[in-house]
């Protein structure tokens, strides 16, 4: 009985998840725009497609290809005590939060550490770090590389963000190294160069 | 009671096929203009890359090896008997050793990766990318780089397919009958086949055959036979179904 039960619950979960109607919208070259529901702006130099689907509350993902071949993400002000993303086992696997007392070196290692949970990210490493002014704030650049769990697909990352007002700003690009990556990173450093509040 | 199951499941099923026109998807994609003239390209066929386990009632995937030499065996006896009758010349393509092999594996993830990214962003129309719904379009590709693989530089095309099936469990099943109780529709069991032809030119993918849910069971070899037919359905050159291949099937025509 309790495992009909625990069916029904999970069905119950399913049908509380199921996707509301997608509508993948269209990002146009030249225009300001707001993102990840947050005072952040940015100024595409290429057309984009916003998913529906957000990583997190106020997160969003622009690709060109899909998501899994570029991805370009944005957190909009990620308040202390919260994770970047949606939580996927909050009992077994937390998300690490977000502290408004972070340093910047903090932000690579928060990512880091959230990719490995909620994005299977078996090999994670964090290649380069740098400081630097993000929208006229003390911010930080760092460089990545992963594979997901079972995959040998290399990924390379390129992220920056700072911590401003104790919330966590921060945008992220990154695609497969094989040929995706190149093929989107100046358009991507295009938006990321032109954040704003 | 395994009457009153079957009952059930042939309930599910009835339930699962009503609503499915609404989930109805294309399934070949085939770049605008794109035609192959029987005898005139050779083609590398590229080791295809098999997996297949059980799911769980959760839904996760638990790889068995057993099925999977069993599937990679028969897939192979099924192109061997297919690949003669594509209409051109396709030879099975040699392994390199040592670091050119990683490159191998890492092109036929990467493959994998772009069909999938066609099937949701591109074939199920509710979902399509704005940049992908102009009329007769179907850009997509592995990238130039893709010919400097090792023992391709006398080939023209190079024929990718990815195969991945995940055979639901019993628990699976019955979440399933709930599920569509619930009126919400869940699988049971996932049964990918994705076949690409990639322009060895220009690293463009010309043609793609790509499925979440095809046919035969590719653990016996009758069942391989067939998911190899469905795989190369339609394929560009293909003497007997030439006529059909340059007809309404393609997804830039919508």
């Amino acid at each position: 009985m309790s495992k009909k039960l625990a069916l029904l619950a999970a069905v119950a979960t399913l049908a509380c998840a199921a996707p509301v109607a997608a509508g993948n919208k269209l990002i146009p070259a030249g225009q300001r725009i707001a993102v990840a529901k947050s005072a952040m702006t940015v100024q595409p130099g290429a057309e984009w497609n916003k998913l529906s689907e957000r990583p997190g509350r106020n997160a969003e993902t622009w690709t060109q290809d899909g998501d899994e071949l570029n991805d370009l993400s944005f957190y909009g002000g990620i308040e202390s005590g919260r994770p970047l993303f949606r939580e996927v086992d909050k009992k077994n696997k937390p998300l690490p939060k977000v502290s408004a007392t972070m340093l910047i070196t903090d932000i690579p290692v928060l990512l880091e550490n959230s990719y490995r949970i909620a994005r299977d990210a078996s090999s994670m490493a964090i290649d380069t770090i740098a400081p630097i002014q993000f929208a006229g704030n003390k911010g930080v650049r760092f460089t990545y590389t992963f594979s997901k769990q079972n995959e040998t697909l290399q990924r390379r990352g390129e992220a920056r963000g700072a911590v401003i007002g104790g919330k966590l700003y921060l945008v992220t690009y990154e695609a497969p190294s094989l040929y995706y990556y190149d093929r989107s990173v100046a358009a991507a450093r295009v938006v990321a160069d032109s954040v704003r509040f | 009671m395994i009457t009153l199951c079957r009952a059930t499941l042939v309930a599910l099923m009835l339930a699962v096929s009503a609503i499915a026109p609404a989930y109805a998807q294309e399934k070949t994609g085939l770049k605008p203009g794109f035609v192959l003239a029987p005898g005139t390209a050779r083609i590398v066929l590229m080791r295809p890359s098999i997996r297949v386990g059980a799911q769980s009632t959760g839904g996760m995937y638990e790889p068995n090896a057993d099925w999977t030499d069993q599937a990679k065996e028969n897939i192979a006896t099924a192109l061997a008997k297919a690949q003669t009758g594509l209409g051109n010349s396709v030879v099975g393509y040699v392994e390199p050793v040592g670091a050119g092999s990683a490159k191998v594996a890492e092109y036929q993830e990467l493959f994998g990766a772009v069909a999938s990214s066609v099937i949701e962003y591109q074939f199920f129309k509710g979902n399509r990318l704005p940049t992908k719904k102009r009329k007769d379009q179907f850009e997509w590709g592995l990238g130039p780089d893709v010919r400097t693989l090792p023992g391709l530089e006398a080939a023209d095309y190079a024929l990718f397919i990815t195969t991945e099936d995940h055979f639901g469990s019993t628990g699976r099943k019955v979440l399933q009958v709930f599920a569509a109780m619930a009126r919400v529709p869940i699988t049971a069991g996932v049964h990918k086949g994705f076949a690409g032809l990639v322009d060895l030119r220009t690293g463009e993918l010309v043609w793609l055959n790509a499925d979440m849910q095809m046919g035969g069971d590719v653990r016996d070899a009758e069942g391989a036979d067939k998911r190899v037919r469905q795989l190369l359905e339609g394929f560009p050159g293909k003497p007997v179904e030439a006529p059909i291949a340059a007809a309404p099937a393609i997804a830039s025509a919508h």
